[in-house]
C-alpha cells in the first residue's frame, strides 16, 4: 500500500526528515507518534504533496506508483485522503457542492459514473449519522463558522463519503474534547476494513485508546526510533518521550 | 485639461449644432450645452480621473448608423435575467416599441414608464425638475454629453402607497457591427411616498464594433420610497461606457443599488447618492471583472446629509490580464448627521501579475456621533484553500475558478431575484472559465 524509503526531506533548507522507513499494508492501521517538532506534521503534508517541502533523497510508493511525482489531486483521486490537522476555512464555497464535485471528481478517475443530486445527497446523509454531524453544517460554506470539533468532524465526513484506501489523519485529535474524539474515532472504526489503511499522527496516546492501532512507530529528529505494538503507546503514555530519544542517542 | 481637439469631441460639436430632436427642453439642455461648446474632457491630471484615461474612447468617432434587424431569440437570451418582468427594449439608443412591452398598460397601478421621446407638459416637467434638483460631485463632460445630446430614455414615475410587484427591465441593446455607435440614454425615475420598485438595466452589444454609452440616471425618492436598481453590463470588449447616477433618497427611504461590470473595454460607474431625509439607507453592491486590457472604474459617493441614516457598500474586483481596476468610494458624513451608520468595503482580487487596481476608499467625517468603517484589501488566492480543495482530487484550475466565483458570489448572493442571480453568477462563471489563470 504505502511503502516509505529513507526519506529525507528539508523546508528552506532545514533538514527536518532524515532518513525515514515505513510500509504500510493494506487493511493495517499504523500510528506515528513523536515530540513536537520530531516532523510529524511534514511527513503528512509532503506525502499529501503540500508545497514548499524538498524532497532530498529517497522514495515513498503508494500502490506502486511515485507518490512523490503525483500532483495533489491525483493522490487524492487514486485514494489518498488527508485528514487536515488544521482544516481551511473556504468563505463562498458550499459545503456539499464542494464534496459533490470532490467525489465526482475521485468517481471519473476510477472510469465510474458521476453520482447526480439525488444519490449524492442520500450518500452524504448516511455518512452524516457516522460522524454527528448537523445538517445545516452542509448548506455553509466549507468549514466557515464551524466549531473546532465540527471542522473535525467534517474532515471524517469527507473522509467517510471519498471512501480512501489510504488515510492520513494528521493530528486529528487535538483540540478535541472526549466526546468529539470518540465521535471521530467511531467514524474511523466504521470505515475500516482489510482493503483500507490508515496512518494516524498523534501527539497524545489518548486517540489510540478509540482507534486500535495494528503498529506504533516513535518519531524522533526526523526518524522512527522505534516500533511496536499498541503497547508501546501505553508504555509512551506512561513513561514520556524522555527515555526513548535518551535510548535513541545513546545507540547513535 | 484638454481642448475639444480629438475626434470624438468633434462629433460632439457636431451633434450640439445638429438639427436633431433632442429629449429635454433648454431648461435642461443650456447649461449642458454651453459646457460641451466650452467643454474640456477630463484627463488624468484632474484627480476624479487620475487612474482613469479615456484615450481610447476620444480617439473614436461615431459614424452613421448600421442597425441590424434584431431576432427575436436574442433578446428572449437577454430576457432570460428576468423572465417575469416588465421588458423596455432599447436598439442602439432607441426606444423600440416593437420589442417592448406595452407600458401604457401599466397606468393603472400606480406606475407609469414613458420614453422621453413621448413625454409633455407636467409630466416632462417633473422629470426635468428631478434633474435639475440633482447635482453631480463629479460634474464631468459626460453628464452634459447626455443631457445636452439625448434623444431618448426613459421617466419611470410610481404614485405614492404603491407596491409594485412586477419589476422593470430595461435592455440596452447595440447592434453595430463596422462603425462606432453611440448611445446616451437618460433615465429618470421618481418614487412617491412608500412605494417601492425594482428597475434592472442591463447593457449589452451584440456586433463587434466599438460603442460609447454615455448613459446618466436620476433617481429621487420620497420618504419612505423604496428602490432596487441593478446595472448589469455585458457590452463588448470594444465598448467604452460612461455613466453618472445621481441618486436623492427621502427620509426613511430605501435606496438598495447593484453594479455589475462584466464587459466593456473601458467602464467608469459614478454613483452619487445622497440623503435628503432623515432614517434612509442606502446599499451598494457590486463586482467589477476585467481580463486583458479591460479597464473598470467605479466611483461612489454617499453624501450622509441628515441624521440617523445607514449606507453600507460592499464592492469587489476580479482582475485578470493586463487588466486594470479603480475604486473610489468617499462617504461624506456632514455635522449635523449625528447617529450615522456608515460601512465600506473594497476587496479585490488579482488573477495574474499583470493586472492591478487601485482602490482608494475615504471617509470624511464632520459628526461626532456616528458608527463608520471602511477597507479595502487587495490580495491572490489563497494557496492553503487551493491546495485543500486539491487534497480532494480538484485539479488547480477547477479549485482557481471555485475559490473565485465563491469570491463573487459573497456579493452576488445578495441579489434577492432569482433569475437575476442565476443569469449574474452564470455570466460570471462563463467569463471565469474563459480566463486561463496562469500564475496560480
Amino acid at each position: 500500500m504505502l511503502s516509505i524509503k529513507n526519506l529525507q526531506v528539508s523546508v528552506e533548507e532545514k533538514p527536518i526528515l532524515k532518513g525515514l522507513n515505513l510500509e504500510v499494508k493494506p487493511g493495517e492501521i499504523h500510528a506515528i507518534m513523536g515530540p513536537n517538532g520530531s516532523g510529524k506534521s511534514t511527513l503528512a503534508h509532503v506525502l499529501s504533496g503540500r508545497e514548499g517541502y524538498s524532497v532530498d533523497a529517497g522514495s515513498a510508493q503508494y500502490k506502486g506508483l511515485d507518490l512523490l511525482d503525483m500532483a495533489p489531486e491525483i493522490r487524492a483521486r487514486e485514494g489518498m485522503f488527508l485528514a487536515f490537522q488544521y482544516p481551511i476555512e473556504i468563505p463562498g464555497v458550499n459545503n456539499t457542492s464542494f464534496l459533490k464535485k470532490a467525489l465526482n471528481e475521485i468517481r471519473k478517475h476510477r472510469g465510474e459514473e458521476e453520482l447526480d443530486a439525488i444519490d449524492f445527497l442520500s450518500l452524504i446523509k448516511k455518512q452524516m449519522k457516522l460522524v454527528e454531524m448537523k445538517e445545516e453544517l452542509l448548506k455553509r460554506p466549507v468549514n466557515q463558522g464551524f466549531s473546532g470539533g465540527e471542522k473535525k468532524r467534517n474532515e471524517i465526513l469527507q473522509m467517510a463519503v471519498l471512501n480512501p484506501t489510504l488515510a492520513i489523519l494528521d493530528e486529528t485529535d487535538s483540540g478535541l474534547d472526549i466526546d468529539a474524539l470518540r465521535i471521530v474515532a467511531g467514524g474511523v472504526n466504521k470505515l475500516r476494513s482489510a482493503d483500507n489503511s490508515f496512518v494516524v499522527i498523534t501527539h497524545y496516546q489518548r486517540l489510540l485508546d478509540y482507534i486500535v492501532p495494528d503498529f506504533v512507530h516513535v518519531l524522533s529528529n526526523g526518524q522512527i526510533i522505534k516500533s511496536g505494538t499498541k503497547e508501546l503507546a501505553l508504555e509512551l503514555e506512561e513513561r514520556g518521550y524522555d527515555w526513548l530519544l535518551e535510548e535513541a542517542e545513546s545507540k547513535a | 485639461m484638454a481642448q475639444l481637439t480629438n475626434n470624438f469631441s468633434e462629433w460632439i460639436s457636431q451633434q450640439v449644432d445638429s438639427e436633431s430632436s433632442f429629449a429635454f427642453s433648454e431648461a435642461v439642455r443650456s447649461p449642458s450645452l454651453s459646457k460641451l461648446t466650452h467643454g474640456v474632457f477630463p484627463t488624468r491630471k484632474d484627480e476624479e480621473w487620475k487612474y482613469t484615461p479615456i484615450g481610447d474612447l476620444l480617439d473614436t468617432r461615431p459614424g452613421e448608423d448600421t442597425t441590424e434587424v434584431l431576432d427575436l431569440e436574442t433578446i428572449d437570451e437577454l430576457k432570460q435575467a428576468m423572465p417575469s418582468a416588465h421588458t423596455i427594449v432599447f436598439l442602439n439608443g432607441e426606444y423600440s416599441q416593437e420589442y417592448s412591452d406595452s407600458h401604457t398598460a401599466l397606468r393603472d397601478s400606480g406606475l407609469s414608464i414613458s420614453p422621453l421621446p413621448q413625454l409633455e407638459g407636467t409630466a416632462l416637467k417633473r422629470a426635468e425638475d428631478t434633474i435639475l434638483e440633482s447635482a453631480l460631485t463629479d460634474d464631468n463632460i459626460f453628464q452634459h454629453i447626455a443631457l445636452g445630446l439625448s434623444q431618448n430614455g426613459l421617466f419611470i414615475e410610481v404614485n405614492k402607497n404603491t407596491e409594485c410587484q412586477t419589476p422593470i427591465h430595461v435592455i440596452y441593446i447595440n447592434t453595430a457591427r463596422g462603425v462606432t455607435a453611440f448611445a446616451s440614454p437618460v433615465n429618470v425615475i421618481r418614487v412617491a411616498n412608500n412605494s417601492h420598485l425594482k428597475v434592472v438595466e442591463q447593457y449589452a452589444s451584440l456586433g463587434e464594433a466599438a460603442v460609447i454609452t454615455v448613459p446618466a440616471s436620476y433617481i429621487h425618492l420620497e420618504d419612505g420610497a423604496g428602490l432596487d436598481y441593478y446595472k448589469i453590463s455585458v457590452e463588448n470588449a470594444a465598448t467604452n461606457h460612461i455613466c453618472n447616477t445621481s441618486v436623492r433618497v427621502g427620509g426613511s427611504g430605501v435606496f438598495r443599488s447593484h453594479q455589475y461590470l462584466l464587459g466593456s473595454n473601458l467602464t467608469r460607474s459614478n454613483l452619487e447618492v445622497s440623503f435628503t431625509g432623515p432614517g434612509a439607507e442606502a446599499v451598494l453592491r457590486g463586482v467589477y471583472l476585467g481580463d486583458d486590457n479591460q479597464h473598470l472604474d467605479v466611483r461612489t459617493y454617499l453624501d450622509h446629509a441628515q441624521p440617523h441614516c445607514s449606507s453600507n457598500q460592499h464592492f469587489r474586483g476580479i482582475l485578470n490580464g493586463h487588466s486594470r481596476g479603480v475604486f473610489n468610494g468617499l462617504v461624506l458624513v456632514r455635522e449635523h448627521a449625528q447617529k450615522t451608520d456608515a460601512q465600506q468595503s473594497n476587496k479585490n482580487l488579482l488573477l495574474s501579475r499583470d493586472a492591478r487596481v487601485d482602490t482608494k476608499p475615504q471617509l470624511e467625517i464632520f459628526a461626532d456621533d456616528v458608527k463608520c468603517a471602511h477597507g479595502a484589501t487587495v490580495g491572490e488566492l489563497d494557496s492553503n484553500a487551493l491546495f485543500y480543495l486539491q487534497s480532494r482530487g480538484i485539479n488547480k484550475k477547477d479549485a482557481a475558478l471555485m475559490l473565485t466565483r465563491a469570491f463573487a458570489a459573497e456579493v452576488t448572493q445578495e441579489i434577492d431575484i432569482d433569475s437575476l442571480r442565476n443569469y449574474v453568477q452564470d455570466k460570471i462563471s462563463t467569463s471565469l472559465d474563459e480566463i486561463v489563470i496562469p500564475s496560480v
